[in-house]
């Protein structure tokens, strides 16, 4: 089966994991159709390349959104290999065979169908593309919902791939002096100051600083929402997290 | 006072500075109320709200949408309402003054199980992972956080298996206005979409 890669319909759109080892090369998902539709056999692709690969990859840049997509198709590989390699129980019964010439066209039909939406999937990634540079106005909420379109998980999650950032940069780790959250409450609010629309949540934290300076800056952050003094925004579920200080 | 009203329930809420029915006086009038809106507004609540019928509220909008052309803003029909935007073409610089970003786009994998929801729901997993030949569980639990799709019952066979359906969040992020205007399948979908919007 040849495998037309679809292009993206953006050059910046996510183009999807992509592996090269022996016996395979392309994006990941794909060597996971093809094994699960056993178009591929799994006993021949070293597994442990992959999950090498992987782990280079996380410690040269994580998107965490990528990599835990990734991890969880690696481990889908990994548990279709084992099931590959533990000794089948004799078949119970002969498999029927009735049905079993028309297996090829059930399965070209099935492909056609596939492709079908992987149409589709680029006809919504051209709709996601023109509507992401459509801004509207962001939802100006009561003042009691301090979290708006964000959950505590997604605010932790961000705060978490800041920390991951920070280690994988491998920041100065020697705190020469002793960071306050008071401080951190002041610069942040400073810098709300000086942009009323906002800061993002990743700019909160500059790029080479402590995980230490991160921690507190965070607690900081925690401690502005929670005395109501800042907000948090999320226009859409994917859209960047954003801060901004509270009307009076 | 040449309209006799008809006894509607909503009577008594007709604004007492209704525009009348002259579309550029309409277009003026929904341009004020799309402004501040912080989500689409239905067009039976705009007709509502300047006291006029459904028709006339479409030509007020039509009028605006004109009125906008070569403006940084355009008018768009979403989610079963009407909402102001910042025309594309202003993107960049936008996204500079709101510090955003670039946003994070839908996976791969996850574009694609959204579209087996998107186009035949309501689906269960094991519909979505038929079509795909792959599972989807990560691909559902993302798109679920996302909240671009929601559980929608169950179907009333062996095991009850969750059915999911797409969400409200879902025609906004694409820009639809309802599910009918999702892309047709096959090839010419694209160009098709491309052709429209716009």
């Amino acid at each position: 089966m040849s495998e037309p890669r679809a292009p993206d319909a953006s050059p910046r759109g996510p183009a999807g994991y992509a592996v090269k080892v022996p016996g395979f090369e392309g994006p990941l998902d794909l060597l996971v159709t093809l094994a699960h539709q056993g178009k591929i056999d799994l006993a021949t692709i070293p597994l442990a390349d992959l999950a090498r690969e992987f782990l280079d990859r996380t410690k040269r840049a994580l998107d965490l959104n990528e990599a835990t997509e990734a991890l969880w198709m690696l481990a889908a590989l990994v548990e279709m290999k084992a099931k590959l390699l533990l000794p089948k129980p004799p078949p119970a019964e002969p498999a029927p065979e009735v049905g079993a010439s028309d297996l090829p066209e059930r399965l070209e039909e099935q492909l056609g169908e596939y492709r079908a939406f992987k149409e589709a999937a680029a006809a919504l990634r051209a709709l996601e593309e023109y509507q992401t540079r459509v801004f509207v106005r962001t939802p100006q909420a009561e003042p009691e919902l301090l979290l708006e379109g964000v959950t505590a998980d997604d605010l932790f999650r961000a705060f978490h791939a800041v920390l991951t950032r920070a280690r994988t940069a491998r920041a100065a780790e020697v705190a020469d002096e002793p960071v306050r959250v008071a401080d951190r409450r002041a610069a942040i609010l400073d810098a709300l100051r000086r942009s009323p629309g906002g800061v993002e949540f990743a700019r909160l934290f500059p790029g080479r600083v402590t995980v230490v300076f991160i921690v507190v800056t965070f607690l900081a952050l925690l401690d502005l929402i929670k005395d109501r003094q800042v907000r948090v925004q999320q226009a859409s579920p994917l859209a960047p997290i954003v801060v901004v200080a509270a009307q009076p | 006072m040449s309209e006799q009203p008809e006894p509607a329930v909503d009577a008594a809420v007709v604004a007492p500075h209704a525009a009348g029915d002259d579309p550029e006086a309409l277009a003026g009038v929904y341009e004020a109320i799309l402004f501040v809106a912080a989500r689409p507004v239905p067009l039976d609540r705009l007709a509502e709200l300047a006291g006029v019928p459904l028709g006339a509220a479409r030509e007020g909008l039509e009028a605006l949408r004109r009125r906008l052309e070569g403006s940084g803003l355009l008018l768009q029909a979403v989610a079963g309402g009407y909402q102001l935007g910042t025309h594309p073409r202003h993107a960049d610089l936008v996204r500079r003054f709101l510090q955003r970003e670039h946003g994070e786009r839908l996976t791969r994998g996850a574009m694609e199980t959204l579209a087996v929801i998107a186009y035949r729901q309501p689906v269960t997993r094991g519909d979505i992972e038929a079509v795909r030949g792959a599972r989807s569980d990560w691909h559902i639990e993302r798109l679920l956080e996302h909240g671009l799709i929601r559980e929608a019952g169950r179907r009333p066979t062996p095991g009850r298996p969750v059915l999911f359906a797409t969400t409200e969040l879902f025609l906004r992020y694409f820009g639809l206005n309802d599910l009918a205007e999702l892309p047709p399948m096959g090839e010419r979908g694209v160009q098709a979409l491309l052709d429209t919007t716009q």
